[in-house]
């Protein structure tokens, strides 16, 4: 599986099998890690709570209270970016999901910069091009991007705390419009990059947009939040079968 | 909006001043340390495990990914400050899912026991949530995807995992841009980035193949300049709500 890339072809029937690349123990002792990291974070930080919970009038009680609440909250979302998750280990294997999507990042722009990595190489992720090099490139593409997240808080936090104005004093309007405009952009124009691949990629981009339109609008009508949390699994899922059904005789199912 | 750091009750100022320093300096150390764990991973990938991968690639894949997404990097931690306090700022970007999750569960808490946002209790209920809400997502990751995860990728039929492949990218964009121009409430942005983008792609990259690589940063960069220069009137006084979507 380790050819030099001389015996390959640049595209077409190169070594497509990713998940042999993706599940290699490295990555996964990267993921004990990054899960171990959280872990002396958060009992740290529960520690720092519990010692200055008393000055500010916050009883053992309170303290218990607060991380039932964020426990029990938490359940259905966890649940909702397992979903998503799942539903990308074929693309990606169990180490990158886990480290991408299910923590530090987010599915919408893990797989974006893994799209947008791939496309740099002139390759399209899940086909043939898709090659362990490439898989190599767009992981480390959505790791390197949120390296870059958490660099920003590393720099802004401190600048935040001593209340720096000039941070503060941003321009309002454009703090409005420049990153909506960068955001609905980008996906913008990446979804619609799927659409010339072909008549499926256009099915399931349309009935995934659809689900999530009709999950989005239920929550606000109906005043269901859970329904917002799981409209991109929801979406995947349904987009995929509908995929799945339409791609039947092509696949052999 | 409020800030989490006005002013305290004098008496807890000292205890309080200890809890900054401990957050911030461990906040530190373990994002730095999350950040080159998550960044080893792949690296050791492209250099040492066989894969012929060229440096220059690295970087052209970052500056592609910089180009779409660099404006948000600094624009996310800006706008979520004000609500998570310097503390959580460091789970948060950590453990990720935050608007959809930490925020939520943030804020269940805050309200459970009783505490104002912007005070001081409130911040510590904000950081005990996090670290409840960090403890479920941890185990439900680790079981549903690590372990029963794998184990469904092993007994799937192979021709759902080739449709699963080939498909789960349009499925994840198109519910994200529904996501993205819904919770953006844009119209005018909006409707500029979709005609800037059916431009780019059914026109600008079919005529100069070679600007392929570059289409999202080039759809990013019109789609920002157009939406500034026809801005309206109500969106120099909306207030930006946290850029953000996941």
């Amino acid at each position: 599986m380790h050819q030099p890339l001389a015996l390959q072809p640049l595209t077409g029937t190169g070594p497509t099998d990713i998940l042999s690349v993706a599940n290699n123990p490295v990555l996964w002792i990267c993921v004990a890690g990054v899960f171990g990291v959280i872990v002396i974070q958060s009992i740290v930080f529960m520690r720092a709570a519990r010692r200055a919970a008393p000055s500010v009038d916050m009883s053992p009680q309170d303290i218990r209270t607060s991380f039932r609440s964020g426990a029990v909250s938490a359940i259905g979302p966890s649940l909702a970016v397992s979903l998503v998750a799942v539903a990308l280990l074929g693309l990606f294997g169990a180490p990158a999901v886990l480290s991408r999507i299910g923590l530090i990042g987010s599915a919408a722009y893990d797989v974006s910069a893994a799209g947008i990595a791939a496309s740099s190489m002139g390759a399209k992720l899940g086909d043939a091009s898709y090659t362990q090099a490439v898989f190599a490139v767009a992981f480390f593409a959505m790791s390197i991007g949120g390296a870059m997240w958490m660099l920003a808080t590393l720099v802004l936090t401190p600048l935040l705390r001593k209340g720096d104005a000039k941070i503060r004093s941003i321009n309002p309007a454009a703090m409005a419009v420049v990153p909506a405009a960068a955001l609905i952009g980008a996906f913008a124009c990446l979804g619609l990059g799927e659409l010339p691949k072909s008549g499926i990629h256009v099915l399931s981009f349309l009935v995934s947009a659809a689900v999530m339109g009709l999950c989005l609008l239920l929550a606000r009508k109906l005043g269901k939040s859970w329904l917002r949390e799981w409209g991109l699994g929801l979406s995947i899922v349904v987009g995929l079968t509908a995929a799945y059904l339409a791609a039947g005789p092509a696949v052999g199912a | 909006m409020t800030s989490t750091t006005t002013a305290e009750p004098s008496t807890g100022s000292t205890a309080m001043a200890d809890f900054g320093r401990t957050t911030s300096r461990w906040g530190q150390a373990t994002m730095i340390a999350g950040l080159l764990i998550s960044v080893a991973g792949p690296l050791y990938l492209v250099f040492a495990s066989g894969l012929d991968v060229a440096p220059a690639q690295l970087w052209i894949a970052f500056a592609a990914v910089a180009a779409t997404f660099g404006i948000i990097w600094i624009v996310e931690p800006l706008t979520y400050y004000p609500v998570l306090g310097p503390a959580a700022m460091y789970q948060a970007f950590m453990i990720g899912n935050i608007s959809n999750k930490l925020l939520p569960a943030a804020l269940i808490a805050q309200t459970n026991i009783g505490a104002k946002p912007g005070t001081r209790r409130a911040e510590l209920a904000a950081v005990v949530a996090i670290c409840g809400a960090a403890a479920v997502h941890l185990v439900s990751l680790a079981v549903f995807v690590g372990l029963l995860g794998s184990w469904l990728i092993s007994i799937i039929p192979p021709s759902v995992l080739l449709v699963t492949r080939l498909y789960v990218l349009p499925t994840v964009l198109g519910a994200v841009l529904v996501q993205a121009i819904v919770s953006m409430k844009q119209p005018r942005t909006t409707v500029i980035a979709l005609a800037v983008s059916a431009v780019v792609v059914f026109a600008v990259v079919p005529l100069l193949p070679s600007l392929a690589m570059m289409s999202t940063a080039i759809a990013v960069l019109a789609t920002i300049v157009l939406a500034w220069f026809f801005r309206g009137k109500s969106d120099a006084v909306a207030v930006a709500a946290p850029a953000h979507i996941e």
